[in-house]
C-alpha cells in the first residue's frame, strides 16, 4: 500500500492546500442535509405513540451526542498519532475540535434536559446517557483548559495529545460503568448491525440530520484548522504567497 | 581510515516554542577537547547541550557518539554523560551527602571527603540543601564532577554564582578531566583564564 | 544514578516530607466528618453511604497529595537529572508512583477500622472496603501521575489537576463504591472486584510510559 498521503498529511502545508477546496462544499452539503433531515424529522414525521411531539428533540439531540462523542474519538486518535509518529497536523485537529466537541457535548446536555422535562418531569436525570455526555464534556473542558495553561507551544501539543489518548482508553471504561451504574435508560437510538426499531420515517430524517451534522463539524474543524496553520506558519513563505493570491 | 569522532553534531536543527535556533548546525568534537558554546541570548546554548544531553528532541539532524547514530535513543551516551544545566539537580530536602550518594551511589567516603574538603563543603556534610546559599548550592552541584566518573560534562553556565576561587577550582579539574581524555561542552558568559577551548558561535 | 539509589533518595525524601502526607490523611478525616455533620448522622443514612463517603474522600486526599508529586523535582532540576540519567524513566516514575502509594495508602488504611466504626460499617464489609481500597487506589495514583506530570510546569495546576483527572477517576470510584453496595446487599461482589483489579493493571502497563512522556515534555 502507498502511505505516502499519510506522510504528506503531516505537513500544515500540504494540508492546508490540499483541504482549501473542501471546507465549503462539506459546509453547504452539511448544512442542506441538516436542514432537510431536521424540517422534515419536525415537521412531517408522524408523533411517537408514547412520547407524543416531545420525540422530535432527538432530530437535534441524537446526532450533536453522536457527534460529541466522534470529536472525542478523533481527538484520542490524533493524540496517539502524535505520540507515536509526531505528526505535526495532529496537535492542530485536536486544538481545532476540542471546543468544537466541548459545545456538541452541550447542546446534548441541554437538548437532552429539555427532552427530560416532558419525558421523565425534571430538567436532569441521573441517565447513564446524559451522565456519560457530562463526563466527555468534563474531559473535552480538561483538555481546553490544560491547552490555554501551557505557554509553550510544543508542551502544550504533547500534553493535549497525551491526555486524548488515555481518554480514548478510558472512555470504554467510563462508558461501560456509567452504563453498568444506571441501566435504566433507553437503549442507543442507532446500531449499525441491527435493522432499527424505528419506523422508517423517523430514522430516514434521523440519519440525514447525523450525516448533515458530521459534515458541518468537518467543514468547521478544516477551517479552524486551516486558520490555526496561518496563524503558526505566518511567517513562512508559502502563506506568504497564499494571502497575496486569494486575498484572505 | 579515521577513527569516528568522539561526538559529531550533524545537520542539527533546534526549536524552541515556534522559533527555529539552529539551522543546520555541525561540528565534531574529539577527545580531549573543551568546547565553548559561544552566542547571545537566546541564541540557543542551553538548547544545544540540552540536546545533546537528551532532555529535548532536536528538529531534525543526527547525533553521533564515536559513530554511532544516539539520536533516537541517547542511553548509551547519557551513560557517559554528566549534565549539570541551569538548575541544580540537588534535592531540597536532603543534605549535601544524601545528594552525592544519590547521585553517585558506588562513591567511597574517603573520596567524598575529599572531593568535599577541595571544594570547601566538608563542614556542611549533613547539612540540608535549603540552608545553604546559592553559590554552595552550585558547589555541591558540581562536586559531581569530582566523584562521577563521565567522559563528557555538559555544563550550562558552569561559574554562574561562584566565587573566583571556586572559578579557578573548576577550570584546573576542566583542565585535568581533558588531559585524562575527557571532553568538555560547557557554555559561559566569563572568558576562560587558565585553559585553552575551541569556540562554536551560535549566529541568532 | 542507579534504581537503588534513586529509591533511597526518594524514601528519604517521602520521610522529610510526613507532615504532607499527614496534612491528605487529617483533610481525608474532615471530608468524613463533614458527612455525617452535614447530610445525617444516623445510622440508616451512614452505613449504606459509608463505602462511598470513603472513597470520595480518599480520591480527594489522594489528588492532594498527587498534585505536588513532581512539583519540587521539576523546580530543582532533579526531574532534569533523571532524563538525562540514561536509566528508564517509566521505571523510574513507577518506582515514585509506588513509594507515594505505600506512603499513603498504609496510613489510611491503618485509620480505616476507627472510620469504617464511626460510618457503622459492618465488620463483614469493612473487609470489602480494605479489599477495594488496596486493589483500587493504584490506578488512582498512576492515573494522577500523568496529570500531576502534565501540570508540573503550570503555576496554580491543582484545580486545572483535578478537572484534567476527576473524570478519570470515574469508573474505579463507581466500581469500587458498588462491590461495597454489592456486599452490602448479600450479592457476590468478585466480579466488580476484578473490574477495580483490571483498571488498575492496565494503568500499570500504560501510565509509566505516559507519565515519562509528559515529563520529558515538561522538562525543557
Amino acid at each position: 500500500m502507498n502511505w505516502t498521503w499519510f506522510h504528506k498529511l503531516g505537513s500544515p502545508k500540504w494540508f492546508f492546500l490540499w483541504s482549501k477546496s473542501y471546507a465549503l462544499p462539506l459546509f453547504f452539503l452539511g448544512s442542506v442535509a441538516l436542514v432537510v433531515g431536521l424540517i422534515w424529522g419536525l415537521a412531517f414525521t408522524p408523533a411517537d405513540y408514547l412520547q407524543g411531539n416531545s420525540f422530535r428533540i432527538i432530530y437535534i439531540h441524537v446526532p450533536v451526542a453522536i457527534l460529541a462523542q466522534s470529536c472525542y474519538l478523533g481527538l484520542g486518535f490524533s493524540g496517539l498519532i502524535f505520540l507515536i509518529w509526531q505528526m505535526k497536523i495532529a496537535p492542530i485537529f485536536i486544538q481545532s475540535i476540542a471546543p468544537i466537541g466541548a459545545v456538541m457535548a452541550l447542546i446534548a446536555l441541554v437538548s437532552g434536559a429539555v427532552w427530560g422535562k416532558p419525558t421523565w418531569g425534571t430538567w436532569w436525570v441521573w441517565d447513564a446517557r446524559l451522565t456519560s455526555v457530562l463526563v466527555l464534556f468534563l474531559l473535552y473542558m480538561g483538555i481546553i483548559g490544560l491547552k490555554n495553561a501551557l505557554d509553550d507551544v510544543a508542551l502544550a501539543n504533547k500534553s493535549v495529545a497525551v491526555i486524548g489518548a488515555v481518554g480514548l482508553i478510558n472512555l470504554p471504561i467510563i462508558k461501560y460503568s456509567v452504563i453498568w451504574w444506571n441501566t435504566l435508560h433507553q437503549g442507543a437510538t442507532f446500531t449499525l448491525t441491527e435493522k432499527p426499531a424505528m419506523a422508517a420515517e423517523m430514522w430516514i430524517p434521523l440519519l440525514i440530520s447525523v450525516i448533515g451534522m458530521y459534515c458541518l463539524v468537518a467543514s468547521l474543524v478544516l477551517w479552524r484548522m486551516q486558520s490555526i496553520i496561518l496563524e503558526r506558519e505566518h511567517r513562512s513563505n508559502w502563506v506568504k504567497q497564499e494571502v497575496m493570491n486569494n486575498g484572505f | 581510515m579515521q577513527s569516528p569522532a568522539f561526538l559529531t553534531i550533524s545537520d542539527l536543527w533546534i526549536e524552541r516554542g515556534e522559533r527555529v535556533l539552529c539551522k543546520g548546525l555541525n561540528f565534531n568534537v574529539s577527545v580531549g577537547e573543551i568546547v565553548r558554546v559561544l552566542g547571545d541570548n537566546g541564541a540557543g546554548k542551553s538548547s544545544l547541550l540540552k540536546v545533546i544531553a537528551g532532555v529535548i528532541p532536536s528538529l531534525e539532524g543526527c547525533i553521533y557518539y564515536f559513530g554511532q547514530d544516539i539520536t533516537q535513543d541517547h542511553s548509551r551516551l547519557q551513560q557517559d554523560t554528566l549534565y549539570i544545566g541551569h538548575l541544580s539537580g540537588v534535592k531540597n530536602m536532603l543534605t549535601v551527602e544524601e545528594n552525592l550518594r544519590w547521585h553517585c551511589p558506588d562513591v567511597t567516603t574517603d573520596k567524598l571527603h575529599s572531593t568535599l574538603s577541595i571544594l570547601g563543603l566538608l563542614p556542611l556534610l549533613s547539612t540540608s540543601i535549603k540552608s545553604l546559599s546559592a553559590g554552595q548550592v552550585r558547589r555541591v552541584a558540581l562536586s559531581r564532577l569530582w566523584i562521577q566518573r563521565k567522559k563528557l560534562w555538559l555544563l550550562d553556565e558552569p561559574f554562574v554564582s561562584l566565587d573566583a576561587e571556586g572559578v579557578a577550582i573548576l577550570e584546573s579539574h576542566m583542565k585535568q578531566h581533558v588531559v585524562a581524555g575527557g571532553v568538555v561542552i560547557l557554555t559561559t558568559h566569563q572568558a576562560l583564564t587558565s585553559i585553552h577551548s575551541r569556540d562554536i558561535d551560535l549566529l541568532s | 544514578m542507579t534504581y537503588t539509589s534513586f529509591l533511597k533518595s526518594e524514601c528519604l525524601v517521602l520521610w522529610r516530607r510526613k507532615y504532607d502526607i499527614f496534612n491528605a490523611l487529617l483533610f481525608f478525616i474532615m471530608v468524613v466528618v463533614l458527612f455525617p455533620l452535614g447530610v445525617n448522622a444516623s445510622p440508616e443514612f451512614l452505613a449504606p453511604a459509608a463505602g462511598g463517603i470513603i472513597w470520595c474522600a480518599a480520591v480527594l486526599a489522594i489528588l492532594m497529595s498527587i498534585e505536588s508529586m513532581f512539583k519540587e523535582d521539576y523546580s530543582d532540576g532533579s526531574l532534569e537529572q533523571l532524563v538525562v540519567s540514561g536509566l528508564s524513566l517509566p521505571l523510574l516514575v513507577l518506582i515514585k508512583i509506588s513509594l507515594q502509594w505505600v506512603a499513603v495508602i498504609f496510613p489510611l488504611l491503618v485509620m480505616m477500622p476507627l472510620l469504617s466504626e464511626m460510618l457503622y460499617l459492618s465488620s463483614g464489609i469493612f473487609w470489602v472496603l480494605v479489599v477495594t481500597l488496596i486493589i483500587g487506589t493504584p490506578s488512582l495514583f498512576l492515573i494522577g501521575a500523568i496529570g500531576s506530570a502534565l501540570t508540573v510546569s503550570i503555576k496554580q495546576g491543582g484545580v486545572l489537576l483535578m478537572l484534567l483527572i476527576l473524570p478519570f477517576y470515574l469508573p474505579v470510584i463507581i466500581f469500587a463504591t458498588s462491590a461495597i453496595q454489592t456486599a452490602q446487599s448479600g450479592l457476590p461482589y468478585s466480579g466488580l472486584l476484578a473490574l477495580l483489579l483490571a483498571i488498575s493493571l492496565l494503568f500499570l502497563v500504560v501510565s509509566p510510559f505516559m507519565t515519562a512522556i509528559s515529563i520529558k515534555a515538561s522538562v525543557n
